[in-house]
């Protein structure tokens, strides 16, 4: 019953938007080409050539690295300089879906290394996103590319500490259920070659040469890609790579397409004079800013590349578009909400300052740093 | 015989309830009865870390992943 009620909900609701629908307004068409507009930008150059990659990449990191052995040095007997680093890395490893991200940050926080590397994996969970990480430098620039990836990743373990060092928790004693993986094992040696040649499609697609020799090259790099996994591994683990990379696609592709559409909708209504006085030059009021929008508004994976996007066509600055792209995906406030259920009021509340305060700080050096 | 899907609620946690009620089903098992639980406090005292999970009986039997109904299957019977 619900769920035919639902339909008809959903029919009534798009009757009406249709019936309403402002055609004849120049502003709203000007939206409406600017949304497609912008999918057109993205379907050419950055779907092909820069998503799909990455979703291949982030298959075989699902299908490779072994969560069971990653998780390992995330226990209790952790030495600090490894479980710190490597719960600032492993998000895109450990949590595949993202409603695991809370059972596994409960698990490290309570049965294994402690509340400062659960932090700092709860944080770069979404943060260390692959497909995010080479879509922001395909579409905003290797410079904030890269210092997202490089700050996002020290921010994460700065906040872990820091709250480690607000709070002293101690850890628990504890049964911790790790299901055993039944993987083959391959050469660590050959794995690696295996994701560099992916990792090389994309860098050689960002190289600045031209076009044909472009193609040459990483056309070279998949047919290699190809070889690796056809001689090197068995069919059941090719098997598993595809079947990953297609359940990633099939996740994020969809909600890119509307969040790129949205983006460019709206495009045409942001206030540019507004966008220019608050974050439109490298200020501590505009890092700030930026930092709280980020953190309290909620940005499906991948969205928030072209909202960026959008903002900064309307004028904001370099500091705070890093700033929000740091407090952005790995906060909002329904994740707030969520997140206060295990960690409490008081600690959520410091968790979300210390964010906002770190990304401002981050923001405000790498503005001043690209001038 | 109490089964219990821990898992937030997302698609994958639906998958791994459908998968374990088409188990039962098959076997036609009398005396099952299947719970979702989906509040994050009471997952993580099963000492899962990672999610859909599958209980049994207060047994862990499968965490982090999707096993086909054939699979629990073999832990029903």
């Amino acid at each position: 019953m619900k769920k035919e009620t639902n339909i008809f909900l959903l029919l009534a609701g798009l009757f009406l938007a249709f019936y309403f629908l402002p055609i004849t307004n120049s502003q709203f068409i000007e939206a409406l080409l600017s949304g497609f507009a912008l999918l057109h930008e993205y379907a050419r150059e950055h779907v092909l050539t820069c998503l799909l990659p990455a979703f291949f990449i982030a298959g075989a990191i699902a299908v490779f690295i072994k969560k069971d052995f990653v998780l390992k040095y995330l226990g209790g007997q952790a030495k600090k300089y490894v479980s710190y680093p490597l719960a600032s890395v492993s998000g895109s490893i450990l949590a595949v879906c993202s409603c695991t991200i809370l059972p596994l940050f409960a698990g490290i926080r309570k049965r294994g290394a402690g509340l400062g590397p659960a932090v700092t994996f709860l944080f770069s969970g979404p943060a260390i996103n692959i497909a995010a990480i080479f879509l922001t430098i395909s579409v905003l620039g290797i410079k904030i590319g890269l210092a997202r990836i490089c700050l996002a990743i020290l921010l994460s373990i700065v906040v872990g500490i820091s709250m480690q060092l607000i709070f002293r928790e101690k850890i628990e004693e504890g049964k911790l259920f790790v299901e055993q993986s039944n993987q083959p094992t391959y050469s660590k040696a050959v794995v690696l070659l295996f994701m560099l040649v992916m990792v090389g499609v994309l860098v050689v697609n960002g190289l600045q040469i031209n076009q044909a020799q472009k193609y040459v090259l990483m056309g070279l790099l998949i047919i290699t890609t190809a070889v690796i996994a056809l001689t090197k591994f068995q069919k059941a683990t090719n098997k598993e790579w595809i079947k990953e990379t297609w359940s990633f696609t099939k996740m994020l592709l969809p909600i890119l397409f509307i969040g790129v559409f949205a983006a460019g909708f709206v495009m045409p209504f942001l206030p540019q004079e507004f966008i220019e006085r608050i974050v439109g030059s490298n200020t501590i009021i505009g890092n700030i800013v930026a930092s709280i929008f980020g953190a309290f508004m909620y940005f499906s994976t991948l969205t928030e590349i072209p909202i960026l996007q959008a903002l900064i066509a309307k004028g904001m600055s370099q500091g705070p578009a890093l700033a929000l792209l740091l407090a952005g995906p790995s906060l909002s406030l329904p994740n707030m909400l969520v997140v206060r259920r295990v960690l409490g009021n008081k600690k959520t509340a410091v968790y979300v300052l210390l964010v906002i305060l770190y990304s401002s700080i981050a923001g405000l050096l790498f503005g001043g740093i690209i001038k | 015989m109490i089964i219990k899907i821990l898992g937030s609620g997302c698609p994958n946690c639906q998958r791994l309830e459908n998968n374990t009620k088409q188990a039962v089903k098959e076997l036609n098992k009398q005396d099952v009865t299947v719970e979702h639980v989906r509040d994050i406090v009471k997952i993580t005292e099963y000492g899962v870390m990672s999610t859909p999970a599958l209980v049994i009986d207060e047994t862990v039997k499968s965490s982090g992943r999707i096993p086909e109904a054939d699979e629990i299957k073999g832990w029903l019977a």
